[in-house]
């Protein structure tokens, strides 16, 4: 297994860039969308799985990357790319002060905050129709000057090994192991010097920051940013990709999020109830493999070599 | 002195868990926090190492108030706690429990010196067999040990210690006894020790504080303590 490791890397990234040449068009757009919630639920994960901070904002700090970088390129004619940068930049600044003030909030007071945070954007999105387009959808232009599905995925890929990137090297660094000691125990890990307040909005800004940068690629993408993207629907998604795919661990979101995308593409002939079948998902999960699918992975493999 | 507890007052809604505690801990001692169960020490304890905030009164260490301040700030300064119910990070290895202190103490030092450190602390302790073992893993006694070399990686000059010895056999509690004392002797480190276990005390202890209440009966040298009829009575009720 330890030896085996060092390739899996390598060996999943050079599958992942082969695996869109032999696929059409709407499988493409599926991967395209699972890249995009990887990248979400990997960010997420930094708050709830490994600082204990159930944020509802984080598609709010997506819907904040999306229409920073999609107004500005629509109403001002900025580069798109220049726009993603700073709609990352506007979702970090605003994770920080989101941050800041749930700092001293533990559970539900810090949901509930973000919650609302995120409400009141929606609320401000829907209603500044002059600037957004309300529901009706901004226009924005693609990234490069040709529409193409496959450079979409390599772009998006690209962005996606960065972002695991970076959440990689901060989990394995000192840095995570303080975030580690305070998802085990707080009171623990203050007691041993970890400055818990420092670590919580470290995390709620860079985890903002890069949901922000997914979400301009994404708006770009699709060419058209809609509320839907800011929306608890996709912030419960995200939630339920996290918690499915196994929270607190590296890879658990990232299976999860193609797990459950791939999995709602199969099952999005039953409409409505589609959103059901991953609540009933979600509690046997909860209830039964708390760890999530690598938890229940990694049991197995210990059940296998004991 | 290395630690001042100035008129410590601490108020649980209605229970006045602590009335105007005074009391001082000498720099090199090996000093004992007794006292009947819900006298209040834990939450003594607790103020020191900054998880709770008294309703009113001061700590001073090392001559600077500490007050109030936050408990990952309090470490820094130099004071170090264990738990009376074990809090080791239990989805961690034995090895990087100890790091994760370690690390905070000294962030910009390499890895590689601190986890030399961390390893020697570890054998310290005797738990350098299960370096790699997650915390979860160990018994109650080993856990106990793992939060000790914990404490130590942030190099205190104060550590705290609640309970060690409570679940360990006679043999366990003698080499115990033997570790603490070396801490102070060779260490250096000060140490205010909450037990219930007398020999032990009795042994290492240079002063012994005894809570009752919420208020101090007395501060004396074990000796002292124990025949004290006030203390006596503190323990077998009138």
């Amino acid at each position: 297994m330890i030896s085996s490791s060092k390739w899996i890397g390598p060996a999943v990234l050079a599958g992942m860039c082969l695996l869109p040449l032999p696929l059409g068009i709407y499988p493409q757009h599926v991967l395209i969308v699972s890249l995009f919630y990887v990248m979400m639920a990997a960010s997420w994960n930094l708050l709830a799985g490994y600082t204990g901070q159930v944020s509802f904002g984080h598609a709010a700090m997506a819907g904040i990357g999306a229409y920073t970088s999609g107004i500005l390129a629509a109403k001002a004619g900025v580069n798109p790319w220049v726009g993603v940068a700073a709609g990352t930049l506007l979702a970090a600044l605003l994770g920080l002060g989101l941050g800041a003030l749930c700092l001293k909030m533990g559970g539900i007071y810090l949901s509930l905050t973000t919650l609302a945070f995120s409400q009141i954007l929606h609320i401000i999105i829907v209603n500044e129709y002059e600037v957004t387009r309300g529901t009706m959808g901004l226009q924005v232009p693609g990234l490069t000057a040709e529409y193409s599905k496959l450079t979409y995925y390599y772009i998006l890929l690209a962005a996606t090994v960065l972002v695991l990137f970076i959440l990689y090297r901060m989990i394995h660094s000192n840095l995570g192991l303080s975030f580690r000691a305070v998802q085990n125990d707080e009171t623990a890990a203050r007691a041993v010097g970890v400055r818990v307040l420092h670590l919580r909005v470290l995390a709620f800004t860079v985890a903002s920051a890069m949901a922000g940068f997914a979400g301009g690629l994404y708006g770009h993408y699709l060419l058209l940013i809609t509320p839907e993207i800011p929306s608890l629907d996709l912030q419960f998604y995200v939630l339920a990709m996290t918690v499915i795919g196994g929270m607190g661990s590296f890879v658990g979101p990232i299976v999860g999020a193609f797990a459950i995308n791939i999995l709602a593409e199969k099952i999005r002939d039953y409409g409505e109830y589609h959103v059901l079948v991953f609540g009933l998902i979600a509690l046997v999960v909860a209830r039964f493999a708390p760890e999530g699918l690598t938890g229940v992975w990694r049991s197995l493999g210990r059940r296998r070599t004991p | 002195m290395l630690l001042e507890g100035r008129k410590i007052s601490k108020r649980f809604g209605g229970v006045q868990a602590l009335s105007e505690v005074d009391f001082h801990v000498e720099a090199g001692s090996i000093t004992a926090l007794i006292g009947p169960n819900g006298a209040g020490k834990t939450t003594l304890f607790n103020i020191v190492a900054g998880a709770i905030k008294p309703s009113s009164g001061q700590t001073v260490f090392e001559g600077r108030e500490i007050t109030g301040l936050p408990a990952d700030e309090i470490c820094r300064r130099g004071i170090a706690r264990t738990f009376q119910i074990v809090r080791p990070f239990a989805t961690m290895t034995c090895l990087e429990n100890v790091l994760v202190a370690a690390v905070n103490r000294h962030p910009g030092r390499p890895r590689a010196a601190l986890e030399a450190g961390a390893r020697d602390l570890l054998a310290q302790v005797g738990l350098a067999d299960l370096a790699g073992q997650e915390a979860r893993h160990l018994n109650v006694v080993q856990k106990k040990l793992l939060e000790l070399a914990r404490a130590l990686a942030t190099e205190p000059r104060l550590l705290l210690l609640d309970e060690v010895l409570g679940g360990l056999n006679t043999q366990e509690i003698l080499q115990a006894v033997e570790q603490i004392r070396r801490l102070r002797d060779r260490a250096g480190i000060t140490i205010l020790w909450i037990e219930h276990v007398m020999g032990a005390i009795m042994q290492a202890a240079d002063r012994v504080i005894v809570l009752d209440q919420g208020r101090v009966l007395t501060a004396a040298t074990p000796r002292e303590v124990v025949s004290d009829p006030r203390v006596i009575r503190a323990y077998l009720g009138e």
